[in-house]
C-alpha cells in the first residue's frame, strides 16, 4: 500500500515539474518584452505578414486562451506545424531528435555506471592492495576535469591527429562513433559514480553479513558483487539520477562539438530561428526524459534494496 | 589554532590568487582589447607579441582569455555567494519548521540541483531580446541556492535537537533570532565548503553555454574560445589547447580555493 502511495506521489510530482517547465517556457516566449512575430520575421516584415503569422500562432488571442490551447496541444502531442519546416508537425521533429540523443545518453549512462562501479569495487576490494589509493586520486582528478575541457582535446588527438576513431558526427561513423561519443559523455559520470560508490561500499565493507558470506566460502567476487553492491546501491543510483541534468547538458555540448543530430541541436536551431512550436515541444520533451529517469532510478532502487521499500 | 598553521590554511587560495593576478596583469599591462581584430594575424601561432597566439580574425588570445577569465570568476563568485546567502537561511528555516515544509524544501532542492541548467538558461534567454551576462547570472542564481539549502537543512536537523537550541526556544527567543544568532554561525563552516564547488560549476556552465551559442553577445567568454578552437581544430590546434586549459585551470582553482574554507581538513 505504501509503495503505491509513494509511486502516486512521485507521479504527481513529475507531472507538476513538467507543468512548471511548460508554463515557464510558454510565458517566457510570449509575455516578456519583444513581439514573437517580430522576432521571427525580423525588422523588415510588413504589417500584413506579421498579422498572418500572429494568427497562425494564435498570438492574437487572449493569453489565457493561448495557454489552455498550449496545454491541450501538449496533452495530445500536437503543437501545430514547425515554422521553419512548414508542413511538418513540430512534435514529429521532436520525436525524430529524441532517438539519437536517447541512444547517446543511454549508452553513456551504461558505460559510466558500469565503469564507475567497477572502479569503486577495485578501490575498496582486496584486489589491488595498497595501489588502491591511485584509483581514488584518479577519480578525484577526473571528477574535477570538465567535459568541455577534455572532450574536444581528446577528439582532436584521437580522431583528427591519430585517426584511431571516426568523428561521431560523421554519418558513416556508425556504432563506433556512438560508442566514442557516449564514452566521452560517460567519463564524468563514471568519476562521480566511482567516488560515491567507493564511499558507499566502504561503509558496507566492515559489516558482519559480509563476514558470514566469507565464512560460508564465498569468494571475493561473490562477496562484493552479490552482497555488498546491492546494499550500496542507494547512493549509487541517487548519484546517477542527480548527474542526469549534467549528462543532458553534456549531450548538448557533444552534439554541438560533433555536429551530431539530436535534441540539443534541434533546441538550438529552434531557438535561433524562433521556431516556437518546436522549441516548446523540445524543451518539454527534455524535461519529460529527465523526470522519467529520476522516477526510474527511484523504482530501481526499491527493486534492488529491500530497505528502500519499507 | 597555532600561528604556524595559518599559512597552510591559506595555501588552497594560492592557485586562484595566481590566476587572478596574472589575468589582471595581462588586462592591465597589455591593454589590448579582447575584440580588436587584425585579419592578417588570423590563427597565428604563439610568439613573443602574442603569448597564446591569435584566434579568429586575428584576435589576441591572451587578451581575450584574460578578460574572459576575470569575468567568469566575477560571475561565479557573485552567484555562489548569492546562493549561500539565500540557500543557507532557507534550509535552516525549513528544518526548524519540520513536517511538510521540511519535506517539500528538501525535495525541491534535490530536483533543482539535478535539473539541466541548459534548459533553464534557454527558457530565460528566450525571453530577452539580447542575452547578456546579467541574464546568465539570474539563471545560475535560480539554481545555485539548492545545494546550500540542502546542506543547511541536513545540518540543522542535527542541531535543532541540541540543548542550547532548546534553551533558546525555552527562553522565548523568536525563530529568526535563533536562526541568525545560534544556528547559522554553527553551520556556516560546513555549508561554505560548497562555495568552491558551486563556483567551479558556474564557470563550466557559463563556458558550455557560450560554446553552444547561448553566451554573451560580445563573445568574451572561455566557451567562445573553445568554439573557435573546435572550428579551427586542424589549422590552429593551439586555440583549442589554450581554451581547454584555461577552462580547466579556472574551475579547478575555484574548487581548490573552496578547501580553504573547510575547517576539517587542515
Amino acid at each position: 500500500m505504501r509503495a503505491f502511495k509513494l509511486a502516486f506521489v512521485r507521479l504527481l510530482e513529475a507531472l507538476f515539474v513538467l507543468l512548471v517547465l511548460a508554463t515557464l517556457i510558454f510565458f517566457a516566449l510570449r509575455l516578456l518584452p519583444g513581439d514573437p512575430a517580430q522576432l521571427i520575421l525580423g525588422d523588415q516584415a510588413g504589417p500584413a505578414e506579421l498579422a498572418r503569422l500572429r494568427e497562425k500562432l494564435h498570438l492574437d488571442e487572449p493569453l489565457s486562451r493561448q495557454y489552455v490551447r498550449f496545454l491541450g496541444g501538449l496533452a495530445s502531442l500536437d503543437l501545430g506545424d514547425s515554422l521553419r519546416r512548414p508542413g511538418i508537425p513540430a512534435m514529429r521533429r521532436v520525436g525524430e531528435a529524441l532517438g539519437p540523443t536517447g541512444a547517446l545518453a543511454a549508452v553513456a549512462v551504461a558505460i559510466g555506471s558500469i565503469t564507475g562501479v567497477a572502479l569503486a569495487m577495485l578501490a575498496v576490494g582486496p584486489w589491488l592492495g595498497t595501489r588502491r589509493v591511485w584509483i581514488e586520486r584518479g577519480l578525484v582528478t577526473v571528477a574535477a576535469t570538465p567535459l568541455l575541457s577534455f572532450a574536444p582535446v581528446l577528439t582532436y588527438a584521437l580522431s583528427a591527429r591519430l585517426r584511431l576513431l571516426p568523428l561521431p558526427g560523421d554519418p558513416d561513423a556508425g556504432a563506433l562513433g556512438l560508442v566514442f561519443a557516449s564514452a566521452l559523455l560517460g567519463v564524468p559520470l563514471a568519476a562521480q559514480v566511482g567516488r560515491t560508490g567507493r564511499a558507499a561500499l566502504g561503509e558496507v565493507a566492515p559489516m558482519l553479513f559480509l563476514r558470514v558470506v566469507e565464512a560460508k566460502g564465498g569468494g571475493p567476487l561473490r562477496v562484493w558483487l552479490r552482497h555488498a553492491l546491492p546494499a550500496a546501491s542507494g547512493p549509487i543510483l541517487t548519484v546517477v539520477a542527480t548527474q542526469l541534468g549534467a549528462l543532458l547538458g553534456g549531450a548538448v555540448v557533444l552534439e554541438r562539438l560533433f555536429e551530431r543530430w539530436g535534441l540539443g541541436t534541434l533546441i538550438l536551431e529552434a531557438y535561433s530561428s524562433r521556431d516556437l512550436p518546436v522549441l516548446e515541444g523540445a524543451v518539454v520533451a527534455s524535461g519529460a526524459i529527465f523526470v522519467l529517469v529520476q522516477a526510474l532510478a527511484a523504482a530501481l532502487h526499491a527493486a534492488i534494496d529491500p530497505r528502500a521499500r519499507a | 589554532m597555532s600561528v604556524t598553521s595559518r599559512p597552510r590554511r591559506l595555501l588552497p587560495l594560492l592557485p586562484l590568487s595566481l590566476l587572478i593576478l596574472s589575468a589582471a596583469l595581462a588586462v592591465g599591462l597589455r591593454a589590448a582589447s579582447p575584440s580588436r581584430l587584425e585579419p592578417r594575424l588570423s590563427w597565428c601561432s604563439p610568439d613573443l607579441a602574442h603569448p597564446f597566439g591569435c584566434g579568429e580574425g586575428g584576435v589576441d588570445l591572451s587578451a581575450l582569455i584574460a578578460h574572459a577569465t576575470l569575468r567568469a570568476l566575477a560571475l561565479a563568485v557573485a552567484v555562489a555567494i548569492t546562493g549561500l546567502v539565500v540557500g543557507a537561511p532557507m534550509g535552516t528555516f525549513a528544518a526548524l519548521a519540520r513536517g511538510r515544509i521540511e519535506r517539500i524544501t528538501g525535495r525541491a532542492a534535490d530536483l533543482i540541483q539535478a535539473f539541466p541548467t541548459f534548459l533553464l538558461a534557454l527558457v530565460v534567454l528566450s525571453a530577452v531580446r539580447s542575452p547578456g551576462r546579467v541574464h546568465l547570472g539570474l539563471v545560475f542564481a535560480a539554481t545555485a541556492w539548492a545545494p546550500f539549502a540542502r546542506l543547511a537543512l541536513a545540518q540543522t536537523r542535527v542541531l535543532r535537537d541540541a540543548t542550547y537550541v532548546e534553551a533558546a526556544f525555552a527562553l522565548g527567543l523568536s525563530r529568526p533570532r535563533i536562526v541568525v544568532r545560534h544556528l547559522l554561525p554553527q553551520l556556516l563552516g560546513v555549508v561554505a565548503v560548497q562555495l568552491g564547488a558551486t563556483g567551479a560549476a558556474i564557470v563550466v556552465s557559463e563556458a558550455a553555454l557560450a560554446f553552444v551559442g547561448l553566451g554573451p553577445r560580445d563573445g568574451v567568454s572561455l566557451g567562445a574560445v573553445m568554439d573557435q578552437g573546435v572550428a579551427a581544430m586542424l589549422r590552429a590546434p593551439h586555440v583549442l589547447t589554450v581554451g581547454a586549459l584555461s577552462v580547466f585551470l579556472t574551475s579547478v582553482s575555484l574548487l581548490i580555493a573552496g578547501r580553504a574554507l573547510d575547517r576539517g581538513t587542515m
